[in-house]
């Protein structure tokens, strides 16, 4: 910009009030205010075009008590009341993380109380008899890969207890992105093609993403703005994963192409309806160990937990 | 302008006025992954700052 020129804020696109975001891929400048209710209509609309919710809902909401499913919490207990009669129950799974868990979970609950949302609070010490330092002290794993396989049998097991319907969680546009970047990245095709959303007559229980459409720095304004999370700590294991890698591509990719994100879920989702037109889904069966539904004789979770107790 | 980094490094910037985004990729940071406020208000990052700001700069945290 060359010297001289008049320092200024662009005004928002609904009105007179002075921008705080623009998003290069639409173009758009916008207010706090509309701000959040863009993200409250995006999920709005998420919910009622893809039927995440239906009346009788018993929704389990995944609350780790970061940004992005404190937020979801949030935004969900304001729609939901407004067009479904659902229940909501937020679920917190302690994965045992010095350091890190108690702050998110003081978090969780202080946000609970707030919203006046039942809380409920499993851990993998209760579950599994350890906790994740003490796994990953113990076996040379990859920590978001057994935590990862580990949190969502916590997270289903919490919600078959208390009987949800669904299970919402809070991945968001750039989650998703990244994710069909790592599963081309592996070559994983069957993981690329995998749909939890249309899982749940095979015994799954359905698994909705209803921040899918909003980016990670709309989230945290709106968390900003509304004074939802403080500044947390980020999870000392989440620099090591291959995860971060692609994150700071998928960044550079889409600050260098705008809408780059929303193209890559758009092509994947393309992918998958074709893909539904010839593939079968794969047979479901039972893990021998704990029953749950799986596509192989034991589950991802007994799977990793039996091969440690072996000393694999 | 007084220029606070998410690491807490705090930079002196003189020159002219310039945009956010012009200011981050300086730095080497990608305007995308984080929040950036002038003088305690939040800006976008095609607003424009000068000598006498104060900026801050707020990492978007990941996960959760």
């Amino acid at each position: 910009m060359p010297a001289g020129k008049k320092e200024c804020i662009p005004p928002c696109d609904n009105c007179d009030e002075p921008a705080i975001f623009f998003d290069p891929g639409l173009q758009r400048h916008l207010c706090e205010r509309h701000l959040c209710l863009g993200v409250e209509q995006r999920v709005t609309s998420a919910l009622t075009r893809h039927k995440m919710v239906s009346d009788g809902d018993r929704i389990a909401v995944g609350l780790s008590g970061g940004k992005d499913s404190s937020v979801l919490l949030s935004v969900l207990s304001h729609v939901i009341p407004e067009h479904w009669d659902a229940e909501i129950i937020a679920v917190t799974v302690d994965e045992g993380i010095a350091g890190y868990r108690e702050e998110t979970i003081q978090s969780a609950v202080s946000l609970t109380q707030q919203l006046g949302i039942p809380h409920h609070i499993v851990s993998f010490q209760s579950l599994f008899g350890t906790t994740l330092d003490s796994l990953l002290n113990a076996h040379p794993l990859r920590a978001c890969t057994a935590c990862g396989i580990l949190r969502k049998k916590a997270l289903s097991d919490a919600a078959r207890e208390i009987a949800a319907t669904s299970i919402a969680t809070g991945h968001n546009l750039d989650d998703a992105a990244q994710s069909v970047l790592m599963n081309y990245f592996r070559g994983d095709f069957e993981r690329l093609l995998r749909d939890s959303s249309s899982r749940e007559d095979r015994g799954f229980i359905r698994r909705i993403k209803p921040l899918h459409e909003v980016n990670e720095k709309e989230i945290t304004l709106y968390s900003m703005i509304k004074g939802i999370t403080g500044l947390l700590p980020e999870c000392p294991y989440a620099t090591t994963a291959f995860r971060a890698e692609v994150r700071t591509l998928q960044a550079a990719i889409e600050y260098h192409y705008p809408g780059a994100s929303r193209r890559i879920i758009e092509g994947q989702e393309s992918l998958n309806e074709q893909a539904k037109k010839t593939i079968r889904p794969g047979t479901v069966s039972y893990c021998a160990s704990c029953g749950d539904p799986c596509s192989g004789p034991v589950c991802q979770a007994c799977g990793l937990l039996s091969g440690l107790n072996k000393g694999d | 302008m007084r220029l606070q980094l998410p690491d807490g490094t705090i930079r002196e910037i003189g020159g002219e006025v310039r945009t956010v985004a012009a200011m981050l990729t300086g730095c080497n940071i990608n305007p995308l992954e984080v929040i950036v406020t002038k003088n305690g208000r939040l800006i976008p990052e095609d607003a424009t700052v000068s000598e006498n700001d104060e900026v801050r700069v707020f990492l978007v945290a990941h996960g959760g």
